[in-house]
């Protein structure tokens, strides 16, 4: 085999171990979630095929170790019969990562698996500049940990002060983690500073009068993070969006600048440091724009 | 632990009924969220030096 066929097997998905002649083999999944059935048919491919064990990835991703280079086109095939496709690695649109999101978990804001659904029908394997990753929180608790993705997106609440009710008790103020609110009893104004809100909610889980309500519920997208040899955080950019259409033209005008201004072998972050993140941020508003 | 505490509180008074609660700030948010879910009132809060003494309202109508 010569440096091509691996270069073409590990786009595939196939990765060669350090041990002559063997592979690991990165599956496709989507946000973690597998039947029960997936799970079966992965567990009989890692004794079929590999040495009966699987390795679970930093990202929600399962590889089966120890596939011999003669078997790999037969455990695609075997897996394919059950849903399981066959992953991707090299420069491409990677696995997208996502919690159970609201359906499942009470303090999830968004649909986090559906949304990582989308994300991958349009953007799985697809060609970009290096390695780019989504990863999808429902919630501020941001257990996906949305900003070391290149792009990361966070369930949002955003807070909306209406006095009436208010009878400046202070606990708003109190329970915000991030020490945004600022209660004036003298005169009788709360302030929110939206700049420093994480959007968690828990001063409008906690106003015991509702007079701190919603403001926006919805979508806080981050650019730029990576992990690695030289880790990133992501940056909070654009407004917080509303809806799965508007995340959705997001990504994709993230995705395009990505390719036009990303140099080969760069990550996103690094791009962003060049170009700056305001250029990354007029783009995205003016596609969004036009998408609605 | 804390909402347990109060529940046991609330367990003891008619609906209705009020019950003062002392709490640490790291208890307001769960108490008071619990306490709203499950269709009591929070009807008076004051600060007490580092904590916030609540008067949780029992739901249901006065007997």
């Amino acid at each position: 085999m010569n440096i091509d066929d691996y270069k073409e097997l590990k786009k595939g998905g196939m990765m060669r171990q350090k041990e002559a002649g063997r592979f690991s083999v990165r599956l496709h999944i989507v946000g973690g979630d597998l039947s029960a059935e997936q799970l079966r048919a992965i567990c009989d491919a890692a004794e079929k095929f590999g040495r009966g064990t699987v390795h679970l990835t930093a990202r929600q991703g399962v590889e089966i170790p120890n596939v011999p280079t003669e078997s790999l086109a037969a455990v695609k095939e075997f897996l394919g019969t059950t849903g399981v496709g066959v992953g991707v690695c090299g420069p491409t649109v990677r696995t997208v990562t996502a919690c159970q999101g609201c359906r499942v978990c009470p303090s999830g804001v968004i649909d986090a698996p559906e949304l990582a659904l989308a994300v991958d029908r349009e953007f799985y394997g697809q060609p970009v500049p290096h390695k780019f990753k989504v990863g999808i929180s429902g919630c501020a608790n941001n257990c996906l940990k949305a900003e070391e993705n290149d792009i990361g997106i966070k369930g949002w609440i955003e807070p909306r002060w209406g006095g009436k009710a208010c009878t400046f008790c202070g606990i708003c103020a109190a329970v915000c983690p991030s020490k945004a609110i600022e209660v004036s009893p003298d005169q009788a104004v709360v302030s929110v500073s939206l700049a420093g809100c994480i959007g968690c909610g828990d001063c409008i889980e906690s106003c015991p009068t509702r007079a701190m309500g919603e403001g926006n519920r919805g979508y806080r997208l981050y650019a730029g993070g990576k992990f690695g040899r030289v880790p990133l955080l992501g940056r909070k950019i654009l407004r917080i969006l509303c809806s799965p259409e508007e995340v959705m033209a997001a990504v994709r005008s993230v995705i395009e600048f990505y390719r036009a201004e990303g140099r080969s072998r760069e990550r996103f972050g690094d791009t962003l440091m060049r170009t700056g993140f305001p250029a990354l941020d007029s783009r995205i508003t003016e596609r969004i724009a036009e998408s609605s | 632990m804390t909402f347990v505490k109060v529940k046991m509180g609330l367990a003891k008074i008619p609906p209705a009924g009020k019950l003062n609660v002392l709490l640490a700030e790291d208890a307001l948010k769960n108490v008071i969220s619990s306490l709203k879910q499950e269709g009591h009132r929070v009807s008076g809060v004051s600060r007490q030096e580092s904590a916030f003494l609540i008067v949780v309202e029992k739901e249901g109508e006065r007997p």
